[in-house]
């Protein structure tokens, strides 16, 4: 049986201004920060895997959905970045095996960090800890999100709006807005509103970056069920996001966590890239 | 698992033990499916995942209940609601020969369920009478929402066991990856017949086999697209070297509409060297079928997707008008819908 939709779970206001990492004391610029980096793993890892567009989008909007149940501090980021592939593979029926995933994951960190890039074997302890948080982290993601795991999407929404509004055939207005859904799935927009809002979102957007103007009297979101207030938001977020940039190292168990609150995380990356490096070297 | 006393062992499911139980509290009767987590290589199974996310939104009398769902370590325990019997049991129990009305009001139960999973966009794949639960009270409900995989439809299960083909609709057996809700449709057009004779319609035992069944009694499809590019001549060639998808001007007009299949010959797996069979009648085969209902199971084996009818339009179908009429006194007929 497959699905063809059901409509998306959407957060309470509360849910929304309080998260669980927040609650138990972490900022919100944190918080952020380990969303944004989490969903770049999905996203990198999805790239190399060679999963469909759907896939990758599933597996952030299901990271992002989990973190607003449970806390980084009580499932750390790594375990569910691995637990949401998973799972988005199986659900949008593209399997992969748990050792490409983990292998992949691996490396693009390793990459990220500057470590040598060094597949696990397969039978080593790294290799176990990656697998059992991964079989974790997915049912952990199961549990809190009650198997409510369909994501409906708005990629193909959007084709068909532009499609409506007549500008499929502009320089830039389709590639933009679509960069602007991928750049979205960093952000709450996915699990604060409906697909048909983010598409008229980023489609608005993109038409007042190109100086574009479209149907105002009636206003052309009507049809696509969508009102102005969300779709400003949905906009702000896209324009928000732009305006801050990513960080490569980011703590991704619960020691590193620890050690990043306490100011020593970079350090003691350093410290593990120095000593693998110089391993790589002597063993060549 | 405390809450629930186990009775007796009821089957193996696709990816468990199911046992029938009872609810220590409430005495409430119910099926328990427990799926293993120890699977080293793939996690939650995918049908599993599948069975619950769906269930878990679609509620509907003629849709079995799932109830709740219990966690521990080792394993996953489904709770759903209790049912006797399934179709090809319930069938077998009266060697086959159920009687007309029992037939029209599992088949209304079976269209009202799979109405229902189409309005909300969800297609089952997998339909066939084991998977159709039956109550003493005589409800169906739609069961088995997990056996969906990974690239369409399997032919075999993760067990290596071959997953029936009977109820399979042409245009997947011929290689289509669009299929929609018009492949439920087929699958029931199949059970209907099965019902009514107590034996299935086709009963191939490979694809190419089930294929050429269906061609038998359905008649070899016409790609109507292909014949009406090709110049006349051409066309007139072709009645001297038939070739299969392509208009052959023999047999009525009749033959042709119920063999019409635009764009057949651009299925990826179109059996290009199958023999050319004209439709057969198929009263003599469902004796104990009305005029009423042979029109509907025409309609429900459309070749053409497109053209099969909708479950929706389906339960407005002439042969349950009958139904409409007992149950019109009792006051309101659609309370299933």
């Amino acid at each position: 049986m497959t699905r063809l939709s059901l409509r998306n779970p959407l957060l309470t206001p509360e849910q929304i201004v309080q998260s669980p990492s927040q609650r138990q004391g972490m900022s919100q610029t944190l918080e952020l920060d380990l969303r944004a980096y989490g969903c770049h793993l999905v996203e990198a890892a999805g790239i190399v895997l060679r999963v469909p567009q759907v896939v990758m989008a599933s597996a952030q909007v299901l990271f992002q959905r989990f973190y607003y149940l449970a806390s980084f501090q009580d499932y750390p980021l790594r375990g569910t970045v691995l637990g949401a592939l998973f799972l988005a593979c199986k659900v949008e029926e593209s399997p992969k095996s748990i050792r490409s995933i983990i292998n992949v994951v691996d490396i693009i960190i390793k990459r990220d960090r500057g470590y040598p890039e060094i597949v696990t074997d397969g039978y080593d302890a790294e290799y176990y800890d990656l697998k059992n948080e991964m079989v974790i982290g997915e049912m952990q993601i199961l549990r809190r999100l009650g198997f409510n795991v369909q994501v409906e999407l708005p990629y193909g929404l959007l084709v068909n709006y532009l499609r409506c509004l007549e500008l499929t055939e502009h320089p830039l207005i389709p590639q933009l807005s679509w960069n602007y859904l991928n750049d979205l799935l960093r952000t709450p927009v996915y699990v604060c509103f409906q697909p048909e809002t983010i598409a008229c979102g980023v489609i608005y957007l993109a038409a007042r970056k190109c100086g574009v103007s479209l149907p105002a009297s009636p206003p052309w979101w009507i049809v696509f069920d969508a009102n102005e207030e969300d779709i400003k938001q949905v906009a702000r977020a896209a324009v928000a996001l732009h305006e801050r940039s990513r960080l490569r190292i980011m703590p991704l168990d619960s020691d590193e966590l620890e050690m990043y609150l306490q100011g020593s995380l970079d350090d003691h990356i350093n410290a593990i890239r120095h000593t693998r490096s110089e391993s790589m070297a002597s063993t060549i | 698992m405390e809450k629930y006393q186990k009775i007796e062992k009821l089957g193996e499911g696709t990816y468990g033990i199911v046992y029938k139980a009872q609810n220590r509290e409430t005495n409430e009767v119910v099926a328990l499916k427990r799926i293993r987590l120890d699977n080293e290589e793939e996690g939650v199974p995918c049908t599993a995942i599948r069975e619950i996310s769906l269930l878990k939104e679609l509620k509907h009398p003629n849709i079995v209940g799932l109830f709740d769902v219990l966690h521990t370590e080792k394993k996953l325990t489904l709770v759903f609601e209790f049912m006797d019997s399934d179709l090809k049991k319930f069938a077998d129990a009266y060697g086959g020969d159920l009687d007309p009305l029992t037939v029209k009001h599992l088949l209304y139960q079976l269209l009202c369920g799979i109405a229902y999973c189409h309005r909300n966009r969800v297609l089952h794949r997998d339909l066939k009478p084991q998977n159709l639960l039956i109550n003493k009270r005589g409800d169906l409900k739609l069961g088995d929402f997990g056996l969906a995989r990974a690239f369409g439809i399997p032919v075999r299960s993760y067990s290596h066991e071959v997953v029936t083909l009977w109820y399979r609709a042409p245009d997947v057996l011929m290689g289509s990856r669009q299929y929609d809700t018009s492949i439920d449709i087929w699958s029931i057009g199949c059970i209907f017949a099965e019902m009514s004779t107590g034996r299935p319609l086709f009963a191939g035992n490979s694809i190419d086999d089930q294929v050429l069944q269906i061609f038998k009694i359905m008649g070899t499809p016409i790609d109507t697209l292909a014949s009406a590019q090709a110049p006349l001549q051409q066309q007139q060639q072709h009645l001297h070297q038939p070739m299969a998808g392509f208009a052959v001007a023999n047999g009525s007009h009749d033959d042709y509409m119920r063999r019409a299949w635009p764009g057949c010959t651009q299925l990826p797996e179109w059996k290009s060297n199958a023999p050319i069979y004209s439709s057969v009648p198929l009263e003599p085969l469902l004796p104990k079928l009305s005029a009423k209902g042979i029109d509907l199971l025409r309609r429900l084996l459309e070749y053409a997707p497109e053209k099969r009818i909708s479950a929706e339009q389906a339960l407005l179908h002439p042969y349950f008008d009958e139904l409409k009429n007992i149950s019109g006194g009792g006051g309101g007929n659609n309370s299933a819908i």
